[in-house]
C-alpha cells in the first residue's frame, strides 16, 4: 500500500519538476543546477512520505532520524543516481519496532522509480569501522539531515563520527585508498582513454569526492572540527576544481538523459554529441577533438590532487591497513610491498636550466609533483627557451632511459614542457583516434610503450622475461625510446600514411635534438619500420623467404633487437589484452629466426663494384669523391660491414688501410663510455685473430664484443671492444700506445705471443661464474653459401676468445667473418670459417668440434 | 532455412585473403581465435644461442562462422580455394549443425539473427 502516492500529487511534482530540470539542462548544459535541483525533489518526496507515515500513525514522532548518504547527501543527485538513505535508530529496540513500518518510505520511492537503497543502524553502530566496509563510514562524511529526530543525527555528527576519525581516521582513509588504486588500476591509472569513465575512472567523479574526503579528514584530524567545505582547498585549487566538477558533472548529466540510465561511459558518439552542443564547455559546439581535450584537461585536474592526496595519505601507515596489505601481499604471492611516490614540492617556478633535472629524477625514482609544483611547471613551460634544443638530447636521453620514465614524461607532457622541447607532440596530445582495438589517446599510447619496456625485468611471463633479456642487451637504449615517443606522432596529421607523417616530424624532431647521425638513422628506421614485424607476424613465420625478406630490411642484430622490442611494446599498449601469450610467443620466434638467419647468413653479401644509392648516401657529409675513393677498399667486404659501422668509423678504417703498405699493419685504440675500442687494420695471416686476442688478454683486458672482416684483396679489418679490467690503460695514458705497439710486434712477428702469455698468466684467472652456462659448439655448412658456420655458445672467462682462435689456426682453419658478442656470463661468438679456400671438410669439423668441447668445457 | 557453423583451423598467413574472400560472397561477420595445434604437421627445431628450441604447437588461427545453409558451400569453398598449398600443415575445416541463433541487442531470432 502507497502512503504517498494514492493521491498522485506528489509523484506529479516529483515527475513535472524533473521534466523542468531536463529542460533546463537541454538548454542550458549545466548540470550543477540539476543535480542540486534533483536532491530537492527527491527530498521533498522523502519528506512528505515520511510527513504521512506520522500523521497516519504508523510511526510515532522522533523514533528515527532520517539522513541523506552519498551523492545525494552531498546534494548532488545526478538524473539516474541512486538514492542512498540511512534510518537512524537511537538503539536496537527501536530499530526492532520501527524498521518495517518506515520501509514505506523506501517503497514508495521505488514507486516513483527512484532508485533507492536504505540501511538502518543505531548511533552506536555508526562509532564502529567495519574493515569490510569502510564505504559505509565513509558515506557519513557526506551525510546531510532530512527529517525525523534531529538530535540523533546531531550525536552523530558531533560526537560518533569525530570519535571515529580520531581513532581509526588514518585507517578508514587507507582503506578507502586502497579501494582507489584497485580502481585506477583497472582502467591502467591513466585518463587517456579513448572512451573515458566519467565516474569510476582515474580523474572522473568518485576522485572528486576521494580527494574532498581526504581533505576533508586531514583538516579534521589537524584541528578536530569538521571544516566548511568551501575551506578544503586553498585558491587556486579550490576554484580548479570546482570548475572541474561543474564540467563532469555536465558530462554525467548529459550521459544519463543520453542512454536513460545510470551509464557513465562517455562513448565517441557520446563525444560528437556533447562537443556540438558544447557540454560544459566555454563555447558552444566545438570539435570533438577539441572537446575531448577540455574534458582531460578538467579531468586531470581531479586526478592530479587526488593522487597527491592519496599518496600523502598511503605513506602514513596504520596497523590495521598494514596488516590488511601484508595478507593480501602474501595471498597474491608479491614480493615486495607496494611503492607510494613521494611528493614532489615546488615553491616556486623553476628556472629553465633546473627544470630538466626535476624531471630527471622524476624518471629515476618513485616521485609525484605535487598539484602546486605541477602548476608553478605549467607557467614556467612556456619560457623555456627553445634555443637550446642542440644540447637537448644528452638531458632528455636520461629521462628515456630512467626506470620511471613513463611518469617523467607524463608530468612532462602535462606541464608543457614535453610540448616546448617537442613541438610536434602536440598534434597527438589527448588526441582520440577512433579504433576499435585501442584503448588510449595517442600521446598516452606511445609513452605507455615506453613504460611496456621498463617493466619487462618484472615479468612474470617466460617470454616477457626473454624480451628483457634483449633490451639489456641494447647499447644504445636511449635511441629506441625515442622511436617509441615518436613513432605515432603522424596520427595526429590529416589524412594520410601516419608512418610517412611520423617519418617526416621525426626527421625534423631529430635534426633539432642533435643526435647523431647514426641515432637519426637508426631512430627513423624504427619509425618506418614500426608495423613490419606485426605484418610479418600475420605471415608464415616458418617460411625462409619470410625471414629472409625481414632480415635485408632490419640489416643488422641491433636493429632488429630493437624493432622486436618496439613492436612488443606497441602491441602491448594497444590494449591490456592486446599481447596476447600467442602474440609474444610468435614474435619472439619471428626475432630468433631471423636473429639466427642475420648471423648466420654474412658472407651471402658482399659489397662488389661501385657502391649503390644508399651506401653512396652515407657518406654524404664527406668529400664527394671520398666514397669512390674507397670502392677497392670497401671491396669484398660483407654489407653487415656498412651497417654495422658508422660512416666515420669507416672513413677511419679506410685511413688506416692508406696508410698499411708502408706499415704492414696499422692499428687506433679508442675510448668509449665503458668500453675501448682497438681496431686493427692488416694484411689477413694465419693465427691473426688469435695472435690479438691472446694479446688483449695476456694484457688484462676482457674482450666483450668483437667483428673481424676481410676484404677481397685480403685485409682483415678487426675491431676488438674490451674492458680494461685492471684500469692499466684509464690511468695511464701511456699504456695505449704501449698496447698498441705490443700487438703491432706481434703481428710482425717481432715478439713471441707464448712468452708474453706465459709471463702474464696470472691476467687469465677467472673469478668464480655466477651463472653456469654449458659448453654448446655448432657447426654447420648450410647456411652460409662459402663457409662452414661455428657457432660457440660458453662460459665467458678471461682468455676465451684466445683459446678459440687458437684451436682454429691450429687446425688451419682461417677466420672470414668473426662476430663476437658476450651476454651478461656468456660468450656468443660465431665464426665462418674455410680451409684452403674451402668449406670445412667432416673430418676437420669433428676433430675441431672435439678440440673445442675438450678445451671450453675442461674449465 | 537451417544453419551450419563452419569452424575452420588455418594458417595465420591466410587470415587476411580468406577475410577478404569470404567479405567478396557476403559474409561479413566470423570469430578470429589465435590458436595453437599440430596435425600431420611436423613442429619446427630452432638453435638460438646454442639452446634448442623445438615449437611442437605450431601457431595457428581458427575462424568460426554460423552461416544459412544456402551459403555455406560457397563459403567451404572459398576457404578452401584460398587456403589450400597442397602441403601438410594448410588445416582443416569443421561443419555442424546450429539449433538456433540469437541477436543479443533485439532478441532476433533464427537466419535473420547471423
Amino acid at each position: 500500500m502507497s502512503v504517498v502516492l494514492s493521491s498522485g500529487e506528489v509523484r506529479e511534482r516529483y515527475e513535472s519538476g524533473l521534466a523542468a530540470l531536463r529542460r533546463e539542462f537541454e538548454y542550458s548544459g549545466n548540470g550543477v543546477a540539476v543535480v542540486s535541483g534533483r536532491t530537492a525533489l527527491v527530498d521533498d518526496v522523502v519528506l512528505t512520505c515520511y510527513t504521512q507515515l506520522l500523521t497516519k500513525e504508523i510511526a510515532p514522532p522522533n523514533c528515527v532520524s532520517i539522513v541523506a548518504l552519498g551523492g545525494y547527501g552531498r546534494g548532488s543527485l545526478l538524473p539516474h543516481s541512486d538514492v542512498d538513505l540511512l534510518f537512524l535508530f537511537p538503539d536496537a529496540k527501536h530499530e526492532a519496532a520501527y524498521k518495517d513500518s518506515l520501509s514505506q518510505v523506501y517503497l514508495d520511492l521505488w514507486d516513483l522509480k527512484i532508485r533507492a537503497s536504505a540501511t538502518a543502524r543505531t548511533v552506536d553502530e555508526c562509532g564502529k569501522l567495519d574493515p569490510e566496509n569502510p564505504e559505509f563510514t565513509v558515506s557519513l562524511l557526506d551525510s546531510r539531515f532530512l527529517i525525523g529526530d534531529r538530535e540523533l543525527f546531531d550525536e552523530v555528527r558531533n560526537r560518533v563520527l569525530p570519535n571515529l576519525i580520531r581513532k581509526s581516521g588514518t585507517a578508514l582513509m587507507n582503506l578507502v585508498c586502497e579501494s582507489a588504486r584497485t580502481r585506477h588500476a583497472k582502467y591502467a591509472n591513466t585518463i587517456y582513454h579513448l572512451e573515458p569513465q566519467v565516474k569510476e575512472g582515474p580523474g572522473g567523479l568518485r576522485d572528486y569526492n576521494l580527494a574532498n574526503w581526504l581533505a576533508l579528514a586531514k583538516s579534521f584530524r589537524a584541528s578536530g572540527l569538521w571544516p566548511a567545505p568551501e575551506s578544503l582547498f586553498e585558491f587556486p585549487l579550490r576554484a580548479e576544481l570546482n570548475s572541474a566538477f561543474d564540467f563532469l558533472v555536465s558530462v554525467r548529466c548529459f550521459l544519463h538523459y543520453r542512454n536513460g540510465r545510470d551509464d557513465n561511459q562517455l562513448s565517441w558518439e557520446a563525444q560528437d554529441a556533447a562537443a556540438e552542443t558544447g557540454i560544459g564547455a566555454p563555447s558552444l559546439s566545438i570539435l570533438p577533438a577539441q572537446w575531448m581535450r577540455e574534458y582531460f584537461r578538467n579531468a586531470r585536474t581531479i586526478h592530479g590532487a587526488c593522487l597527491q592526496l592519496a599518496n600523502e595519505q598511503m605513506r602514513t601507515p596504520s596497523s590495521l591497513l598494514e596488516k590488511l596489505r601484508g595478507i593480501q601481499h602474501r595471498a597474491a604471492g608479491a614480493k615486495t610491498d607496494p611503492a607510494f611516490p613521494a611528493i614532489l614540492q615546488l615553491q616556486n617556478a623553476p628556472s629553465s636550466n633546473t627544470t630538466l633535472a626535476i624531471f630527471q629524477r622524476m624518471a629515476s625514482e618513485p616521485l609525484q609533483l605535487s598539484v602546486d609544483a605541477q602548476r608553478h611547471l605549467r607557467a614556467s613551460a612556456s619560457q623555456f627557451p627553445c634555443a637550446s634544443h642542440e644540447c637537448l638530447w644528452p638531458q632528455l636521453s636520461p629521462i628515456l632511459v630512467g626506470r620511471h620514465a613513463g611518469s617523467a614524461l607524463r608530468a612532462m607532457r602535462d606541464s608543457g614542457y614535453l610540448h616546448a622541447i617537442i613541438p610536434e607532440f602536440k598534434l597527438i596530445d589527448a588526441l582520440v583516434i577512433r579504433d576499435y582495438f585501442h584503448r588510449y589517446t595517442v600521446d598516452e599510447h606511445s609513452i605507455l610503450t615506453i613504460d611496456i619496456l621498463h617493466t619487462l625485468r618484472n615479468s612474470e611471463s617466460e617470454w616477457g622475461q626473454r624480451f628483457a633479456e634483449i633490451l639489456d642487451e641494447l647499447d644504445k637504449p636511449e635511441v629506441l625510446y625515442l622511436a617509441l615517443l615518436l613513432h605515432d606522432v603522424g596520427k595526429g596529421m590529416e589524412g594520410g600514411d601516419h608512418v610517412v607523417g611520423s617519418l617526416s616530424i621525426g626527421k625534423e624532431v631529430l635534426l633539432r635534438l642533435n643526435l647523431d647521425l647514426q641515432e637519426q638513422v637508426t631512430v627513423l628506421f624504427l619509425i618506418r619500420s614500426h608495423l613490419e614485424m606485426s605484418a610479418c607476424m600475420r605471415r608464415d613465420i616458418f617460411d625462409s623467404n619470410v625471414i629472409a625478406a625481414l632480415a635485408a630490411k632490419v640489416e643488422t642484430p641491433e636493429q632488429l633487437k630493437m624493432l622486436t622490442l618496439l613492436t612488443y611494446a606497441d602491441i602491448s599498449s594497444v590494449n591490456p589484452e592486446a599481447m596476447t601469450e600467442w602474440k609474444a610467443e610468435t614474435l619472439w620466434h619471428l626475432y630468433a629466426l631471423t636473429a639466427n638467419f642475420l648471423n648466420r647468413h654474412v658472407d651471402d653479401s658482399i659489397v662488389h663494384g661501385a657502391l649503390d644509392s644508399e651506401a653512396r648516401g652515407k657518406f654524404n657529409s664527406f668529400p664527394a669523391d671520398l666514397a669512390r675513393k674507397m670502392e677497392p677498399f670497401l671491396e669484398g667486404l660483407p654489407h653487415r660491414y656498412l651497417k654495422i659501422y658508422s660512416p666515420e668509423q669507416i672513413v677511419q678504417h679506410f685511413e688506416l688501410f692508406s696508410k698499411l703498405q708502408e706499415s704492414g699493419v696499422e692499428l687506433s685504440l679508442l675510448p668509449h663510455r665503458d668500453l675501448y675500442e682497438l681496431t686493427i687494420v692488416s694484411g689477413d695471416k694465419p693465427g691473426l685473430f688469435a695472435t690479438i686476442a691472446g694479446a688483449l688478454s695476456a694484457s688484462g683486458m676482457e674482450i666483450v664484443k668483437a667483428n673481424a672482416f676481410s676484404n677481397s684483396r685480403a685485409t682483415a679489418v678487426d675491431c676488438f671492444y674490451f674492458k680494461d679490467r685492471f684500469r692499466t690503460l684509464d690511468l695511464n695514458a701511456s699504456e695505449h700506445e704501449r698496447l698498441k705497439e705490443k700487438i703491432a710486434q706481434l703481428l710482425r712477428g717481432e715478439r713471441s705471443l707464448d712468452e708474453l702469455i706465459r709471463s702474464r698468466s696470472g691476467f687469465l684467472r677467472s673469478a668464480r661464474p655466477k651463472v653456469q652456462i654449458e659448453t654448446r659448439v655448432l657447426l654447420e655448412n648450410e647456411s652460409s653459401t662459402h663457409s662452414t658456420l661455428l657457432e660457440v655458445v660458453a662460459q665467458d672467462r678471461p682468455g676465451l676468445l684466445y683459446q678459440i682462435a687458437q684451436s682454429l689456426a691450429q687446425l688451419s682453419c682461417n677466420i672470414e667473418i668473426a662476430l663476437i658478442d658476450t651476454e651478461g656470463e656468456m660468450a656468443l661468438d660465431v665464426f665462418y670459417l674455410r680451409a684452403a679456400g674451402h668449406k670445412l671438410s667432416g673430418d676437420i669439423q669433428d676433430r675441431l668440434r672435439d678440440e673445442l668441447l675438450k678445451k671450453l668445457g675442461a674449465e | 532455412m537451417g544453419m551450419t557453423k563452419i569452424e575452420a583451423v588455418i594458417q595465420p598467413s591466410k587470415l587476411e585473403p580468406v577475410k577478404e574472400a569470404l567479405l567478396e560472397i557476403g559474409v561479413e561477420g566470423m570469430t578470429i581465435i589465435e590458436v595453437r595445434g599440430h596435425g600431420r604437421q611436423k613442429g619446427h627445431t630452432e638453435i638460438y644461442r646454442g639452446r634448442e628450441y623445438t615449437v611442437d604447437l605450431l601457431p595457428k588461427i581458427k575462424l568460426e562462422l554460423v552461416l544459412s545453409d544456402a551459403l555455406v558451400d560457397r563459403a567451404v569453398q572459398t576457404i578452401i580455394s584460398v587456403t589450400r598449398t597442397g602441403r601438410i600443415g594448410d588445416g582443416k575445416i569443421f561443419l555442424s549443425r546450429i539449433d538456433e541463433a540469437i541477436r543479443i541487442r533485439n532478441e532476433e531470432r533464427g537466419v535473420s539473427a547471423l
